[in-house]
């Protein structure tokens, strides 16, 4: 789904994106992705899992794996009384749910607006972008999933970002 | 057997196997011309090999399916679910012939005309499409409706028209009987045959409405096997049906007086069973787990809904709850019972390689099963499929002796080899069993020593138990002893950790002269598993039944039964032996708590029995495995996670993992191994002056130092010991320890630096000095010995275990020969020969 | 199911093929024969000798045709240990040899070998069982 190519097709792919924010940023990942999204999920953690791994949820008798995504992209942590949304996802046929701050609309974008991340970002973050669309008001930085979702072990995702 | 046949047998049967699997595959990716090769080589090696062999029949029907394959192969066909029926029925047929073939050498007089009828029509575009255009409603009256309806209908009728085979449902099986039925369907030669045939053969479709056409038993058939009948007699019963009788053809037999009722019943009573066999479908397993998950939902919603009901004011949810309930278990058991097989099917090929083992090495062995039926999951069945034919195998190479030496022990000459299969709650217990010569101890530790598995010292401080244990040790069977009988390379120590991966045990009990008996214990499937279920910090926590041994609970205030904290190495003495503790919450990360009482779960993981602490023990149940996502899959301490009653997670617990990450395995490597560490952990120190640390000096003596005052316990190969400045050292956490030989040093004339690949060591400080005790053996902690004599105020004799020990005082022992606290001599040596000194170690040298 | 559909001499790219036998006459006899089907033709001297070019090699060869008595490594072992390899598991393997002995030629067989041919044979011969194995050659 997120394979291969993509980095060369991505503008032409991904015309309906999925939005979200998190902090001071506005994401996106393709529509096609996310499942569904969930308010609110009993989240069981996890004992020596990296630190991006908020745990596991049952999604309904499958075992959802759960990615703080603050902490994923190296972002100041949510205040305490904020509760996340999960956004799930479904990567090499596992349930990922992303936690998020706030779910936007479904977003159509113009393929023309697409452009390469800003060189001006933190590089670890930069990595985990595949691109940005130039809204008018603000930039939507579209998620790369596989990168997002490759941690742990054997996932090379080496701790907090600096 | 013949050599060739039993090689073709075998290279067969894994053939079929493959196909089997290979055919499920193709179902999903009918595209894969990878594996359609596959299946073609299969059958074209088959039928080649058949060729020659002179299996005429059997090749005749490998050329059929051969044929059809190698149309889907070049794209000229493609795959439907009738060729895959129809390929699945003509595997099915060839295993029935090399099964014939394999009990009398001769592949007998198989009925494989309407197979082959089947294939060859599939294989015809004309006939393919006759079937396409050709509507199923015309079966002919008189044939009695069947479960599978209309089209399914058996038709006991010659005139049914080939083409009543369809491409839709099971309508495909009637093909076989009717298109034989109609010459012009098939091959011309097969009419005659395909004619009888396909009379009696609709007959008992009555019988056995729903079963597959494919290795029939059919009624008439057996009666006349049976001799109960003639086979005219049959024939024209039979005829009798087509012409519109609806009475079941052994009635018409025994009310025409051509068959006894009894005999008929009882060709009934054997149709039945075969066609238990000949009922089943195909069914993939992802669709089953997915149904398993499904219900397992249910569960969930089951539970919610009893939760309401039993909330004051239901509204009637009462009744209709607990019927949901009764469902729900029948459901979910029903499901689990779907991918469950007999043991069988893997015993069933053992005694053929027990025979041909047998006979190559000259020996008489006898298999024995009991416990055929005992059902396991099929993925489990997979997976103690090679583990279980390797110990066979094992068992009648080494196992059993040869009818000579039998004889001269008294035994009968035929050597006995038992399998057992049974349930134990939730758990399958299977034991190999055989009444040979047993192991020999001794032979097997000298052999490990001389593999290098293990050093002469460690074998030293074996029972008897451990060195035969130690035929499961990585390395112990190689290439060296791995004839081409025992194995393909391939070691008990495999056998193991196959057994292990499935959360299996295995154990070896023997007696020399007796036999032996290997004992599996494996969970019934891989996808539901007993469990007790714990909890810590908060969090639940699932421990598979089959690593648990028993629970211990441990009140605060009893003085007795205690945890004793030995320099941070927590032990536990149960019924006498040292359990090593291990705090799950110090696993988890978790914080310490103080506990009024102390569960300890008793467990075994690879060998290592230790004891879990943990905040409270809830419940053991059956769980449903879940597989964890790959970014966390990877931790050791768990193997998958489950999903509670409550809709909750709990995460499963991997036994061996836990053990490798409390550092109880051995750890094996270059560098000091701490046995225990006694400057970590002093939050708890239960240390009396009382307690002793008995070391073994030489293979007799022994004496013991107080326990106080000792650093820590370390183990170092005898390759990281260092001669510096004519002192034997060792570089330790960063610094140069000086080494003392204790045997010498206080009298005793052995050494510990020789013969020992690994040198146990007692650290001591002594101010700003750390100092090492090289002894041979550290053998054991006690706590209340009894005092003998008080000699001076630092050293003494007590009686432990029934044995005088000297206790010696550590700083007067170091200060004899180490001026504390500036290091400069060197301990007297002991008056032994450096001959036989491993060349490895550096001589502590005197004078 | 088109587009993967068995390879013919159209193919743009030629096909390799493999002869081993020992002895240089016959090598070149059935080398000719396959170079005529159209294939691209490579030797081996015997079975070891082909596993090495084999293994070692990334060009998988379309097809081996094999002879039976061979110093080093024989036909039958050859056999075996190719079907070894999970990339030759269903490479059309041809044997070529004077043995007659039926159930000395079936435990060939069931060491891998595809198919059997009685000496002496022509490129017909092979083309023939090579298409019946799926790999379309040659004219025909």
């Amino acid at each position: 789904m997120t394979k291969g190519n993509q980095m060369l097709d991505v503008s032409t792919t991904l015309n309906q994106l999925c939005t979200f924010r998190l902090g001071p940023l506005y994401l996106g990942i393709n529509v096609t992705e996310v499942r569904e999204v969930l308010l609110q999920a009993d989240v069981t953690t996890v004992p020596h899992a990296d630190d991006v791994i908020e745990g596991l949820i049952n999604l309904r008798g499958q075992i959802a794996t759960c990615i703080d995504l603050r902490r994923r992209l190296g972002i100041e942590p949510r205040e305490p009384d904020m509760v996340p949304i999960h956004v799930v996802t479904m990567t090499d046929g596992e349930p990922v749910t992303l936690l998020v701050d706030a779910v936007g609309d479904v977003v159509d974008v113009d393929p023309d607006t697409y452009e390469t991340p800003p060189t001006t970002m933190d590089p670890n973050t930069r990595e985990l972008i595949l691109g940005a669309y130039k809204l008018d008001t603000e930039l939507l930085l579209v998620l790369d999933l596989d990168k997002i979702t490759s941690v742990g072990p054997g996932g090379g995702h080496k701790g907090e970002p600096s | 057997m013949d050599e060739i046949i039993s090689e073709f047998l075998v290279e067969s049967y894994e053939g079929l196997d493959q196909i089997d699997q290979n055919l499920i595959v193709l179902e999903e990716s009918p595209d894969d011309v990878g594996i359609l090769k596959e299946i073609f080589r299969t059958l074209h090696t088959i039928k080649g090999t058949c060729g020659f062999l002179g299996f005429s029949k059997l090749e005749r029907l490998a050329h059929a399916a051969e044929n059809l394959l190698s149309l889907l192969r070049d794209g000229e066909l493609s795959m439907s679910a009738e060729i895959a029926d129809a390929l699945l029925a003509a595997v099915g047929d060839i295993r029935g012939i090399l099964a014939t073939i394999e009990a009398s050498e001769e592949e007998g007089d198989p009925d494989i005309e309407a197979i082959v009828v089947r294939l060859d029509a599939l294989a015809s575009p004309d006939a393919a499409k006759a079937a396409e255009a050709t509507p199923t409603e015309d079966a002919p009256a008189g044939a009695e409706p069947t479960a599978d309806g209309d089209a399914g209908a058996a038709a006991p009728d010659a005139e049914a028209p080939a083409e009543a085979a369809t491409a839709d449902g099971g309508a495909d099986e009637q093909l076989a009987e009717t298109a034989s039925a109609d010459p012009s369907a098939g091959d011309a030669e097969t009419g005659a045959a395909g004619e009888i045939d396909g009379t009696i053969g609709a007959t008992d479709a009555d019988e056995a409405d729903d079963r597959d056409d494919d290795a029939d038993a059919r009624l008439g058939d057996l009666l006349v096997e049976a001799g109960a009948a003639g086979r005219t007699d049959v024939e024209i019963a039979a005829a009798e049906q087509s012409l519109g009788d609806q009475r079941e053809i052994g009635k018409i037999l025994v009310d025409d007086g051509r068959a006894e009722a009894k005999e008929v019943e009882e060709a009934a009573a054997t149709q039945q069973k075969r066609s238990v066999a000949d009922s089943s479908i195909r069914v993939d397993v992802a669709l089953l787990d997915r149904l398993m998950n499904l219900v397992g939902e249910l569960v969930l919603s089951r539970n919610q809904i009893i939760q309401l009901a039993s909330d004051g004011d239901n509204g009637g949810l009462g009744p209709p709850s607990q019927r949901l309930n009764l469902i729900t278990s029948e459901l979910q058991e029903g499901v689990m019972k779907t991918r469950m097989q007999p043991i069988n099917n893997v015993w069933a090929k053992l005694p053929r390689v027990v025979r041909d083992l047998s006979r190559q090495l000259g020996k008489n062995v006898h298999v024995e099963m009991i416990g055929k039926e005992t059902e396991l999951d099929r993925t489990i069945i997979e997976a103690i499929k090679d583990p279980l034919t390797h110990i066979v195998r094992n068992t009648v190479d080494h196992g059993i002796e040869s009818p000579e030496e039998r004889a001269a022990a008294g035994k009968p000459e035929e050597g006995l080899l038992l399998l057992r299969a049974s349930h134990e709650g939730g758990q399958v217990n299977i034991e190999i069993s055989d009444d040979g010569k047993g192991m020999d101890a001794d032979r097997l530790a000298n052999l490990a020593v001389e593999k290098g598995v293990v050093t002469p010292e460690q074998v030293a401080r074996m029972s008897e138990q451990e060195m035969v244990n130690l035929i499961f040790k990585p390395g112990f069977s190689t290439a060296k002893q791995v004839s081409n009988v025992s194995g393909r390379g391939v070691g008990m120590d495999v056998v193991k950790t196959n057994v292990e991966r499935i959360g299996g045990t295995v154990d070896l009990k023997t007696e020399r002269g007796v036999g032996t008996t290997f004992k599996i214990k494996i969970p019934l499937t891989l996808a539901i598993i007993p469990a007790l279920v714990v909890s810590c910090d908060n969090n639940r926590y699932a421990i598979p039944q089959v690593n648990l041994l028993e629970l211990v609970r441990l009140e605060a205030d009893d003085e007795k039964n205690r945890i004793e904290d030995l320099h941070g190495a927590p032990v536990y003495r149960l019924r006498g032996r040292l359990l090593p503790i291990v705090d799950l919450r110090d696993q988890l990360g978790s914080e310490r708590v103080e506990r009024e009482s102390t569960n300890i779960v008793v467990l075994r993981a690879d060998d290592h029995t230790f004891g879990l602490i943990v905040d409270s023990i809830e419940d053991t149940e059956e769980i449903v495995v879940k597989p964890l996502g790959r970014q966390v899959k990877d931790l050791n301490l768990f193997a998958g996670a489950t999903i509670m009653g409550d809709g909750r997670i709990a995460l499963i617990l991997d036994l061996m993992g836990l053990a490798s990450e409390a550092r109880l395995l051995e750890a094996g490597t270059t560098e000091g191994k701490t046995v225990f560490d006694g400057v970590t952990d002093s939050h708890s120190t239960v240390l009396d002056d009382r307690t002793l640390l008995l070391l073994g000096l030489g293979e007799q003596d022994r004496v013991a130092i107080p326990l106080a005052r000792v650093e820590r316990l370390e183990e170092f190969p005898s390759t990281a010991l260092e001669r510096s400045d004519r002192r034997t050292v060792v570089q330790y956490r960063g610094k140069i320890m000086p080494l003392i030989d204790l045997a010498p040093t206080i009298g005793y004339t052995n050494s510990a630096f020789y013969d020992n690949d690994r040198i146990s060591v007692v650290v001591c400080n002594f101010g700003s000095l750390t100092v090492g005790l090289a002894v041979d053996a550290i053998l054991d902690i006690v706590s209340h010995a009894e005092v003998l004599e008080n000699v001076s105020d630092d050293f003494e004799t007590v009686v432990i275990n029934e044995q005088v020990t000297d206790v010696i005082d550590a700083t007067s022992v170091v200060s004899s020969v180490l001026p504390i606290p500036i290091p400069q001599d060197e301990p007297p040596l002991a008056a032994t020969s450096f001959d036989d000194l491993d060349s490895a170690v550096p001589a502590p040298t005197g004078a | 199911m088109t587009e993967t559909a068995a390879p013919t001499t159209g193919a743009a790219t030629q096909l390799t093929a493999m002869v081993i036998d020992d002895s240089r006459a016959a090598r070149t006899l059935v080398g000719n024969m396959l170079g005529k089907l159209g294939f691209n033709v490579v030797a081996a001297e015997h079975g070891q000798d082909a596993l090495d070019k084999l293994i070692g090699s990334d060009d998988a060869p379309a097809a081996v045709v094999v002879d039976w008595n061979m110093p080093v490594m024989d036909g039958v072992e050859f056999a075996r240990e190719f079907r070894k390899q999970a990339k030759f598991k269903t490479t059309p393997l041809l044997m070529i040899s004077s043995e007659s002995d039926p159930r000395r030629v079936a435990s060939a067989l069931l060491a891998g070998i595809d198919e059997y041919l009685f000496k002496p044979v022509d490129s017909e011969m092979i083309r023939e069982r090579l298409a019946m194995l799926g790999l379309r050659v040659g004219e025909g």
